[in-house]
């Protein structure tokens, strides 16, 4: 009894400088952002007026944030699908395939993420380049001389431009983290799915994706923190929001609403509705992607 | 068992909230690293960035000065921005101030980001006694504190003398520079930010192409048109610009061409119906040509990371004229160009023959903050950066002309073009959209100007501009002060 009184105390002065730190530096701030978003204040000096819920309900109303909220969506989804596809394929084929270059493949898919944002946003605006870029003079070996295609100009497509980029920067980190729990299969599942006939795609999708499934749902909760994280950071250095707020997304309105029209308030009020957004998509995507775990 | 699992679930559930915390919190540490990366959207703020600093330490330059008793003492801390003038000239004006002012110590905070290193203190209710930092910076550091109603009338330091001079700052400084909606925002007559630095804004070409071709500057806008038909037959746009950003100067010249300076500063104020007056309308239509004629891939590089394309556009004979100041000389100083590049600058064309035509005169601005605790040594001090003494410091050191009797017939070379613009005519505009309470989800830059991007592509049509306009200055009109 005195032994696991003595352990239990331990344990506690063990955890307690974590506890202590994540109170100070997580949960207070994030208490402070709600508390924050009822006030109106411009961020910089002491005077706050307290509204109430005013700054949500200018923000239900505002064209700007549902354009911003739009274009987040639409990275998430879009960036979700298409490096989640991406990544499970090529970490199925580089793990469980004999190819030539192997290693070579993983340091190429790899490096993307190595690269700062500014840098990524860097190759990217020389690829786009209206016209000396890459993408619009291999183009040009079909269209002809036509009018240069405005990757980060039009105001359709600049969007799209952005998630390109943003795909390119997440696939390889994924393919990475999918890899290592497919390497923890047993090779043995295979050798016997393969004597019982099964091919390469009936493996992928009866062995593979079932035993990783796992590592696939704590991705899709990263999927959608470092999207919105990211997408603010590609867009600040790549678009700043423009063309005239066409690639504007959650935390770049928010940005130039607390940081640069000293709005801090409402810019925390935007803050909120992230929060609840990132929050609940999380949740919803938890629960729809839950399975009987398969053990192996 | 049960207590475990609670806790477990407790823990899992903080856990989470912590990681989505992190989604929503973080923006702004990234968005400070983000924002490092030169922005450069606005012209007003263009002067912010710019060259690197000479690392020489300030040599106490106003060691010669007879070191009187003025009665002043105390620490006085000063916070100015580093743009491209460098921080040798605030140095040694600093030094120089101490060197007048026995027992008097200055402390300068002197940052590129100044914003980052100054507000943590302002938080908590510490502030710097003088805050050298222009409106229309993208931190919007002066416009909050100017919405905020938290600085300190600076109109008695007009009454004061320069310090060693028989004249009074007031008399000194050039009309026009204190009695504008800048320096004035509240419209009560009183003086809140004293005008430093300025600059002349307006149409940046290459002079040399002009001579090659035997073309004209246009002095009206359809002389203009004229030449725009004339270079797109050569293969030649009319016209280009940096970021959306820069038409702030350009349209409020624009404007004040158009509408007279009466009904220009009804606008400023977004006097009701001012938008649908043929004035107003005529400017309009102006821009909407001129996004006609503006190079087609403008947009895409139109924004803080790839500005200098279009920029450089200028520089290779694909457009004709951008909107710009003379910082963008330094700025494009390492770019190749084309065979007998002359930088040659002009006033906005006038709107009709014989018409004004209008320069728009960027200056930045030092002022007080109502925290400051050494009020008195403060305006003392701002009253001494008037003095010849300090003006002279700031022209050699950095080549920072202030608006002040005398100066401009100190300069010579390439400056001497630019704030001549002046001595031939153009009408010098200084004024700015009048301050509001903060308008959540409303800035001059996403109605005025970032349009004007979908203008160029023809996402937007000059109605559809032109209702946003109307219906954000409603907005803004009834937050006025």
């Amino acid at each position: 009894m005195k032994n696991r009184k003595k352990k239990t105390g331990f344990i506690a002065l063990c955890v307690t400088p974590a506890i202590v730190l994540f109170i100070i530096f997580m949960i207070i701030p994030t208490i402070d952002v709600f508390r924050m978003s009822m006030y109106k204040w411009g961020g910089y000096t002491a005077d706050k007026t307290f509204v109430g819920m005013e700054n949500f309900s200018k923000l239900f109303t505002n064209p700007k944030f549902y354009q911003a909220f739009q274009n987040s969506i639409l990275l998430i989804v879009i960036v979700t699908l298409v490096t989640f596809c991406l990544a499970l394929v090529f970490a199925a084929i580089l793990s469980r395939e004999k190819i030539k270059g192997q290693n070579f493949f993983r340091i190429v898919f790899y490096i993307p993420n190595i690269l700062s944002v500014v840098v990524i946003s860097a190759i990217f605006s020389a690829i786009y380049d209206p016209n000396q870029g890459l993408l619009n003079s291999f183009l040009s070996l079909f269209r002809g001389e036509a009018d240069p295609i405005l990757w980060l100009g039009g105001q359709k497509l600049v969007i799209y431009s952005v998630t390109i980029a943003m795909i390119w920067q997440a696939v390889g980190y994924y393919m990475v983290m999918y890899m290592a729990s497919m390497a923890n299969v047993p090779d043995s599942l295979y050798e016997s799915a393969a004597l019982e006939g099964a091919g390469r795609i009936s493996q992928f999708f009866s062995i593979t994706l079932p035993l990783v499934w796992t590592n696939i749902r704590t991705t899709l909760t990263f999927f959608i923190i470092s999207t919105i994280n990211m997408s603010f950071l590609m867009v600040k250095a790549m678009t700043n929001g423009g063309p005239d707020g066409a690639s504007s997304v959650f935390l770049s309105y928010m940005y130039q609403e607390a940081y640069t029209n000293s709005s801090y308030g409402y810019g925390m009020a935007i803050g909120v509705m992230v929060f609840l957004f990132s929050f609940a998509l999380a949740g919803v995507l938890n629960a729809v992607t839950k399975r009987e775990e398969i053990e192996f | 068992m049960k207590l475990k699992r609670v806790l477990s679930v407790v823990m899992a559930g903080a856990m989470v909230m912590g990681m989505t915390a992190c989604g929503g919190g973080s923006s702004s540490e990234s968005g400070g690293s983000a924002a490092a990366s030169d922005a450069k959207s606005s012209a007003v703020e263009s002067e912010a960035a710019g060259s690197e600093a000479g690392g020489s330490e300030a040599e106490a330059a106003g060691s010669e000065a007879p070191a009187e008793s003025t009665g002043l003492s105390g620490t006085l801390k000063v916070a100015a921005v580093e743009t491209a003038y460098g921080q040798d000239m605030w140095k040694e004006v600093c030094a120089a101030f101490e060197a007048a002012n026995e027992g008097v110590t200055v402390e300068l905070t002197i940052d590129k980001k100044l914003e980052d290193i100054i507000s943590p203190e302002m938080k908590s209710g510490v502030f710097p006694d003088v805050i050298m930092r222009a409106v229309g910076a993208e931190s919007g550091l002066t416009e909050t504190f100017v919405k905020d109603n938290n600085l300190i009338d600076l109109t008695d330091v007009l009454a004061m003398n320069v310090p060693g001079e028989s004249v009074t700052v007031g008399d000194k400084i050039l009309p026009g520079f204190v009695e504008n909606s800048i320096t004035n925002p509240y419209g009560d007559g009183k003086t809140y930010l004293m005008p430093m630095f300025y600059g002349p804004c307006g149409l940046f070409y290459n002079q040399g192409l002009f001579t090659e071709k035997g073309w004209e500057v246009p002095a009206t806008w359809d002389a203009m048109w004229e030449l725009g038909e004339t270079a797109k037959a050569e293969g030649i746009a009319l016209f280009t610009y940096p970021t959306a950003g820069y038409f702030d100067a350009f349209l409020y010249a624009l404007l004040h061409e158009s509408m007279g300076n009466d009904k220009f500063q009804e606008a400023l104020k977004y006097g009701e119906g001012i938008w649908d007056t043929p004035e107003a309308q005529a400017a309009f239509d102006i821009v909407e040509k001129l996004a006609s004629y503006t190079e087609s891939t403008t947009p895409a590089n139109a924004n803080d990371n790839d500005f200098r394309k279009n920029q450089q556009l200028i520089l290779d004979n694909k457009a004709l004229f951008m909107p710009n100041g003379n910082w963008v000389i330094g700025e494009m100083a390492d770019a190749p160009r084309a065979d007998g590049f002359e930088w040659g600058f002009t006033a906005l064309p006038a709107v009709t023959d014989g018409g004004e035509r209008a320069s728009y005169s960027f200056f930045e601005q030092i002022w007080m903050p109502a925290g400051a605790e050494n009020q008195d040594l403060g305006k003392a001090f701002i009253a001494f950066l008037y003095s010849d003494e300090a003006a002279g410091i700031f022209a050699e050191k950095g080549g920072a002309v202030q608006p002040i009797t005398g100066m401009t017939d100190k300069l010579d070379g390439d400056n001497k073009l630019y704030y001549s613009i002046y001595d031939t005519g153009a009408v010098a505009v200084m004024d700015a959209f009048a301050t509001t309470d903060p308008v959540e989800g409303i800035t001059a830059r996403s109605t005025f100007f970032d349009p004007i991007n979908s203008l160029v592509t023809g996402d937007k049509t000059k109605d559809d501009w032109v209702n946003q306009i109307k219906s954000d200055s409603d907005a803004l009109r009834a937050a006025l002060k």
